[in-house]
């Protein structure tokens, strides 16, 4: 994300002129950007003109429009941020209080406005222009007739293909139609991984599966690349590693992330960090279970008592449309951070941050046991 | 002898728990009243019971007064079917196309259940509203079939309580829906079968064996142990000397095992066929193979012995009625495979056990390299036994063999080595044939979960392995394969690549079918009848049995679902209650993460739906097994099947 302007007072209403990337920086927006902000930007809108003759004449228009937000959706598949809200700049086209939808897309620069600029705001602004390595890593994670392939971002995870085959056991005179059908289910991949993964984006490529499928894939993509000549493989044959999970799973995209050779490369980035918290946290629950909660009801008592040392919490829950809820979650982020522990705010995109959310959303580690957090209902 | 899931920690222990409790209110006595003469276990439960003034009711076995025309327990109804002929069903049914006026409903709801007393009456209307409105709903007619018939009538003589004319009508409605599956033929809405129609299944005369066939019977044996113990080459070895595979086909292995510098896989190669299995030296996936011993029809089923394949070892050993457990004698292997953490022994020995298998004869392979050693063989089974104790193994369904399977001694034969005449017991042969078989489910409808699809493609046919779990199929019957929903017929039933007419519960077969597409039959999938389907659902509620796991389970775990041959992505959605291993009672509600050695009971949320049924209908499809991280973390069974979410 390309930071063009920046006007803003801490804690106070504020303006910054943007410019977004990549997919994850669209991510970043969706986070930042809430009801009541308004954001101003380039747009094409379809406005009827009264032609001399009398008849409407539809003419797409392209126009700066500054719109009050209602609501904010984030498409996963397309990655495109929608926003919709009420026309506020005065326009020859468009009427002030005029609904529209907004489309960022990349390159093109928007302005967002905010009445309220807190801390966590301009912490997200402030991650998303670090120019700091990104994550980026393709992953290729199957099984035996089942394969996904992941691109893992800097704040945002996404399945690029789901490759689907049912492959037959191996008996007897059906030893032919085994072979067969895994070398078409190896060309699928093949094909998909072709055209999701591009070298010059991701850092590099992870082919991980339990037994020896990953071997075989890799065996069949070399082979293919050197019968078809594709240079794109043969150039970054050495940016290709083979990782052991337990399964073709999505949920083994943990184990990947936590292999030693894949975690050297992405040592420092949002998501190894994110993986790591997590394990921290199970690691907790299992020794000691009065040192570690989940659910916000546990988390609020903990927090009473200042026995929080670290805080995890997906953004999903910034995301509420409730400014009170946004509000007290901010406060807790803060006053955790302000009493010396940490707080790692999980991106619900990431495989770390789904599963976090489906464990309520929020966690924390203590700093001294709780026991009788157990009595409280969740 | 009545198979028992035993999940006891102590060496001592006794008491068996709560899967007990299952079996033995449900099989036990169901069994004892399958077995006399075919007619309907239903009529003759009736016709003790209605002499003594108290009626039994065939699902919960809870004895129901006589004026009560519904189970108090469980709510089946008592008469389910009493209708004269078959007309009458047209013309009952067709009346009942319209949408039935509350008023219907309720009439027929008063009338047909007797007793006002007890709470239960509005669950015998609710079964009825239930039921003609998805009849109405569907608007179908139902053709009866002779069997249809037969069971009205058998019913209908110990008819003392029915009288209203209505009741039949709501009776035949259930059959209407139950038929539903086979007219609709296509791929649809899975319709839910009642669990009270299971007692009203009536196995053909075919079904139940009798002792005109081939005197031999069917044994599914399943062998598992540590990767490299030897169980592919003790395979082989057996396969060899009971003359399945000819000398020339031996030589051939050889010759190309040792070009490819594996000369000591010879027998292996049997049964790894594939050139991956070969080129690595292990076993990937199931190889079954079959033979003849003394006594039974031998399916020898080689699992995969590494920690990677234990998904194919479970979709293996679910056919299983009996385990060879191969390890390896020598210094230091058998150790690795008893290691808590790397180890096979133990994950496969639990596995076999919660499959509700209870014999198993221990190979104690590769003597020789020990020097047959009885010192050894003592130590190894000191150790072992205690494990094996503490899965809840018998001792005395334990059986203990020495041998070597390289160099052939004690397979078939009594050792002929000297330093192995110490040992006085049975070859592996004998020790197989004084295996007892399994109770057999032959009266209930045919249930077969499909192990493998092969798809010629030359004849355009679709071939599904499997062992039949319970009743039986015969050429040209039709079946209905789940979870497409659609109708096939078996064209052609093969056994150990011969061909046959009837296979049976317990049988290993490769069924031809036709009139089904080859996307539309799945491995994982089951065959059934088409008046009984499975159940499938994407949503279950499990009772569970957490093993030794490092990092708890909470609400959320993504875990692999593993049941039968079927194996899916899932998710742990509610942790219900936790239980209290002796007792089985609730210790306490909604806990925040289970930890090892647990039990409870959870909800869990699929990617995919799945053929299940619950553990006390059918037990082959009603057992899970959860992994997570290439462990096996829990054990399960399926206490409910919650409706599939849409």
């Amino acid at each position: 994300m390309k930071i063009v302007r920046r006007d803003i007072e801490p804690d106070g209403p504020g303006s910054v002129k943007m410019v977004p990337e990549e997919a994850d920086d669209l991510w970043v927006a969706y986070n930042l950007i809430a009801a009541g902000d308004t954001v101003m930007a380039v747009t094409v809108r379809k406005v009827l003109r009264e032609a001399a003759s009398g008849g409407r004449d539809a003419e797409r228009v392209k126009l700066k429009l500054e719109i009050k937000v209602e609501t904010v959706e984030y498409d996963k598949e397309g990655s495109v941020l929608r926003i919709r809200g009420k026309n506020i700049l005065e326009n020859e086209h468009v009427k002030i209080g005029a609904f529209h939808t907004l489309e960022l897309d990349l390159h093109r620069p928007f302005v967002l406005r905010k009445v309220l600029w807190d801390s966590l705001s301009l912490d997200t602004l402030h991650q998303a222009s670090d120019i700091k390595a990104s994550a980026d890593l393709a992953v290729v994670l199957m099984q035996e007739g089942l394969a996904h392939i992941l691109l893992v971002g800097k704040s945002v995870t996404t399945t690029r293909s789901r490759v689907e085959t049912s492959i037959p056991r191996k008996h007897g005179p059906s030893i032919a139609g085994y072979d067969k059908a895994l070398n078409k289910f190896f060309d699928n991949v093949l094909q998909a991984f072709l055209k999701h993964v591009d070298f010059n984006v991701v850092r590099c490529a992870v082919i991980a599966s339990p037994g020896f499928t990953k071997d075989q894939f890799h065996r069949h993509l070399l082979l293919e690349a050197e019968r078809r000549q594709l240079r794109a493989i043969i150039e970054n044959k050495s940016r290709i590693i083979l990782v052991h999970t337990t399964s073709g799973y999505k949920h083994s995209l943990r184990e990947v992330l936590d292999a030693p050779n894949v975690m050297n490369i992405i040592k420092n980035t949002k998501a190894a960090e994110e993986v790591r918290a997590l394990k921290d946290f199970f690691a907790m629950l299992s020794n000691e279970p009065a040192r570690a909660c989940y659910g916000p009801k546990h988390v609020e008592v903990a927090h009473e008592q200042m026995a929080i040392q670290t805080l995890l919490i997906t953004d999903e829950l910034f995301r509420s449309s409730d400014v009170a809820t946004r509000q007290k979650y901010v406060n807790l982020v803060d006053s955790v951070k302000a009493s010396g522990g940490t707080a790692h705010i999980f991106s619900s995109m990431h495989v770390s941050g789904e599963q976090l959310a489906q464990l309520t959303g929020i966690a924390a580690i203590l700093r001294f046991p709780l026991p009788d957090l157990d009595d409280i209902e969740m | 002898m009545p198979r028992k899931v035993d999940y006891g920690f102590r060496y001592e222990d006794d008491n068996y728990d709560v899967y007990e409790d299952y079996d033995y209110d449900y099989a036990d006595d169901y069994d004892y009243e399958e077995e006399e003469n075919g007619i309907a276990p239903v009529t003759k439960a009736k016709q003790e019971a209605s002499r003594t003034g108290v009626w039994r009711c065939p699902i919960c076995t809870y004895d129901n007064e006589n004026s009560m025309s519904a189970c108090d327990i469980c709510g089946v109804l008592r008469n389910p079917l009493v209708k004269v002929n078959n007309k009458g069903d047209t013309a009952a049914a067709a009346f009942k196309f319209d949408a039935p006026s509350p008023d219907d409903l309720v009439s027929n709801g008063l009338r047909s259940v007797k007793s006002k007393s007890k709470g239960e009456d509005s669950r015998g209307r609710g079964t009825n509203f239930l039921v003609e409105s998805e009849l109405a709903a569907n608007g179908l007619v139902s053709s009866s079939t002779s069997v249809t018939r037969e069971r009205h009538n058998g019913v209908e003589e110990n008819d003392s309580t029915s009288g209203s004319g209505n009741k039949p009508e709501t009776f035949n409605t259930r059959m209407d829906t139950e038929s539903l599956p086979s007219k609709s033929g296509k791929a649809r809405s899975i319709i839910e079968r009642k669990t009270e129609s299971i007692s009203q299944y009536i196995p053909e005369k075919w079904m139940t064996p009798n002792n005109k066939d081939d005197g031999l019977s069917q044994l599914n044996l399943a062998i598992v142990g540590h990767v490299d113990s030897g169980k592919s080459t003790l395979s082989g070895r057996m396969l060899h000397l009971l003359g399945r595979i000819s000398q020339k086909e031996m030589h051939k292995y050889e010759k190309e095992a040792k070009q490819q510098g594996k000369g000591s896989f010879a027998f292996a190669w049997a049964l790894d066929e594939s050139a991956e299995e070969r080129e690595r030296g292990i076993t990937m996936t199931v190889g079954v193979a079959f033979f003849t011993s003394r006594k039974y029809h031998v399916v020898l089923l080689d699992s995969p012995g590494h920690r990677d394949f234990v998904p194919n070892m479970i979709s293996g050993a679910t056919q299983a009625d009996a385990a060879i457990l191969v390890v390896d004698a020598s210094m230091g292997s058998f150790e690795a495979g008893i290691d808590a953490i790397g180890g096979q022994t133990r994950e496969h020995a639990q596995l076999i056990r919660s499959f509700g298998v209870d014999q198993i004869i221990i190979v104690v392979n590769k003597m020789d390299v020990v020097e047959y050693s009885k010192e050894r063989f003592d130590v190894i089974k000191q150790k072992l036994g205690t494990f094996l104790r503490s899965c809840g193994f018998k001792d005395s369904s334990i059986l203990w063999i020495p041998a070597s399977a390289m160099e052939n001694q004690n397979l078939v034969a009594n050792p002929s080595e000297a330093r192995l005449s110490w040992f006085k017991g049975p070859s592996l042969l004998d020790a197989i044939d004084s295996l007892q078989l399994p109770e057999r489910d032959y009266s209930k409808p045919l249930l077969m979960p499909i192990c493998d699809v092969i798809k010629s493609q030359s004849q355009g046919q679709v071939t599904a392995c499997g062992k039949l779990e319970s009743g039986a199929i015969r050429t040209g019957s039709k079946v209905l394969v789940m979870p497409s929903g659609i109708t096939a017929t078996a064209r052609s039933l093969e056994r150990d690549s011969q061909l046959c007419n009837i296979a049976r519960a317990g049988d290993n077969v490769t069924v031809n079918l036709q009139g089904i597409e080859g996307n539309q039959v799945t491995a994982g999938g089951v065959i059934c009848h088409p008046d009984y389907p499975v159940q499938v659902t994407n949503r279950l509620q499990l009772k569970i049995l957490v093993l030794d796991i490092s990092t708890p389970i909470v609400m959320g775990s993504q875990l692999e679902f593993h049941i039968h041959h079927a194996k899916e992505a899932a998710r742990i959605v509610k942790i219900l209650s936790l239980l209290d291993p002796k007792t089985g009672n609730t210790t306490k509600k909604s806990p925040r993460c289970l930890l090892a050695k647990q039990n409870a009971i959870v909800e869990v949320v699929l990617q995919g739906p799945v053929c299940v049924e619950e553990y006390s209908s059918c037990r082959a499809l009603g057992r899970v097994f959860l992994r997570s991280s290439g462990r096996t973390i829990a054990l399960g069974i399926v206490t409910q099947v919650i409706k599939r979410e849409e």
